[in-house]
């Protein structure tokens, strides 16, 4: 170990947290070196200085604002309605969506990034809805499905309508195109999730590993995007590699999603 | 098919920690800020209140020195415990406390300086000698007083990113490891820019003891 990379770990060293063969080749290098040693004695004395620096009084006001904003956060967590089916179903889904979920949050769109563009309000969806359809039609299985006819419903109905589906035991083509939909183009955080984990027991049709590698890019909710990653890592799909790596590399993701893409990669 | 098969073979969150979590109010063991966190996550909002009793000393001084603005320091102090609340559900099962309280804080920080468009690289020192005498005892003031209040102008004069990963490393429970999780860098880059950071605030400490103004 030279002297640039001892100074490196010296506040570390002063700390008392540097463990291991790092620690062992510093302190020997220390032993041997007079210039590091003086500049370790210098530097202890800076952040002991530094340690000492007195924290301030937070303000009553501070603590006033923070409760408050609890305060208001639980009453908009208590004056939403909560969607029965969900409470009832074993989910798969992780414990923050299934809180959520069962808040209602989810159903009311609260959440940051939930889209509110109806279905063919903008040229990109108008595009993807077309992309998706030209798929599911090479395969002949388009079965009618109105998406238009879904605008006048709630989203609870919606969600309905999804749980329904999810629970057909032989389910038709026209019911995975419905989810596939519902996952591409639902307003609704919780229906979109809810798509999704039905279309998990279609995996191993590739339209349906398609349209969910079609809707990851323009998914905005970061829990419907981490649970599209658990998605397509456990299909174990190569053809995912390039939508994960170009997640896990694009601006303003949520680092938690840009973490699971990462070790998505690494599970393909 | 039942409901059942349509679970996920791959669950990234322990199953063990399903919804439901709920404070353990008659527990005799005070609760981690992790178990806290988690419990604000699964919708106990109120467990926020003890994370903020615990945090908000710790953090306001964080946030005072990188930015040498008190007032300031509230106003992003406030938004980090706001932005606890509206990201919940990104808070992780393998996460730290600590490590996400500061990568919020970092990011409301910057925030904050986008928004009103002044950068907190020139503190003012007058603005730090406010509370410069704030603090312990007498004697501990009598003694430390006068390297107290150099010191701070020394750490007016780095450089905000020096600032901030230097105070970063000051938080024991933050590992280097995290303090480069916090920083989105890599753990070798942290240690170099922090111990060049150290080595920057000494030497303009010396040259302010001596009377020199930089
Ligand atoms: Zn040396």
């Amino acid at each position: 170990m030279n002297c640039e990379k001892t100074r490196e770990y010296m506040i570390e060293l002063i700390d008392g947290r540097l463990a291991g063969p790092a620690g062992d080749e510093v302190r020997a290098h220390l032993e041997a070196c007079p210039a590091c040693r003086a500049e370790l004695g210098e530097l202890r004395e800076t952040l002991a200085a530094l340690d000492r620096l007195p924290a301030p009084e937070p303000s009553p006001r501070l603590r006033e604002r923070v409760l408050a904003a609890v305060e208001r956060e639980k009453r908009s967590l208590h004056s939403a309605p909560t969607p029965a089916p969900l409470t009832r179903r074993r989910s798969w889904l992780f414990p923050a969506t299934q809180a959520l979920a069962a808040c209602g949050l989810l159903a009311l769109g609260f959440f940051i990034g939930t889209r509110r563009a109806p279905p063919g309000a903008d040229l990109a969806t108008q595009r993807e809805l077309a992309d998706l359809r030209s798929r599911v039609d090479s395969m002949g299985q388009l079965v009618g499905y109105s998406i238009l006819q879904q605008q006048d419903r709630s989203s609870n109905d919606r969600l309905e309508g999804v749980l329904a589906s999810a629970a057909v035991r032989k389910p038709g083509d026209t019911v995975i195109n419905g989810l596939i939909t519902s996952l591409a183009l639902d307003p609704s955080v919780n229906v979109r999730l809810n798509a999704l984990q039905a279309l998990y027991a279609h995996r191993d049709k590739e339209v349906v590993r398609t349209s969910v590698l079609v809707s990851l890019p323009r998914e905005t909710s970061p829990l419907v995007q981490l649970a599209m990653i658990d998605f397509l890592a456990a299909t174990r799909d190569r053809g995912a590699a390039p939508a994960l790596q170009r997640l896990s590399a694009a601006d303003g993701i949520d680092h938690n999603v840009r973490e699971a893409a990462q070790r998505a990669l690494t599970q393909l | 098919m039942t409901t059942g098969s349509l679970d996920f073979p791959v669950q990234l969150r322990p199953p063990e920690r399903r919804f439901g979590l709920s404070l353990p109010v008659d527990r005799t063991e005070p609760s981690s800020d992790h178990e806290l966190m988690l419990a604000v996550r699964g919708g106990e909002l109120d467990a926020l209140g003890e994370l903020f009793e615990r945090h908000q000393r710790p953090l306001l001084g964080f946030l005072v020195n990188l930015t040498g603005d008190r007032t300031a320091a509230e106003d992003i102090a406030q938004t980090v415990f706001q932005r606890m609340l509206k990201y919940r559900h990104t808070y992780r099962d393998d996460g730290s406390f600590t490590a996400w309280m500061y990568h919020l804080a970092r990011r409301c920080a910057a925030d904050h300086y986008r928004k009103s468009s002044s950068q907190p690289a020139a503190v003012d020192p007058a603005e730090l000698s406010e509370h410069a005498d704030e603090g312990p005892t007498a004697p501990e003031r009598a003694a430390h007083g006068e390297d107290r209040e150099i010191l701070r102008r020394a750490l007016a004069c780095l450089g905000p990113d020096e600032r901030e990963v230097l105070l970063l490393s000051r938080f024991q429970e933050l590992s280097f490891a995290q303090v480069a999780g916090v920083l989105e860098c890599s753990v070798g880059a942290a240690r170099v820019r922090a111990h060049r950071a150290l080595a920057e605030l000494r030497r303009h400490f010396l040259k302010l003891q001596k009377g020199a103004c930089p």
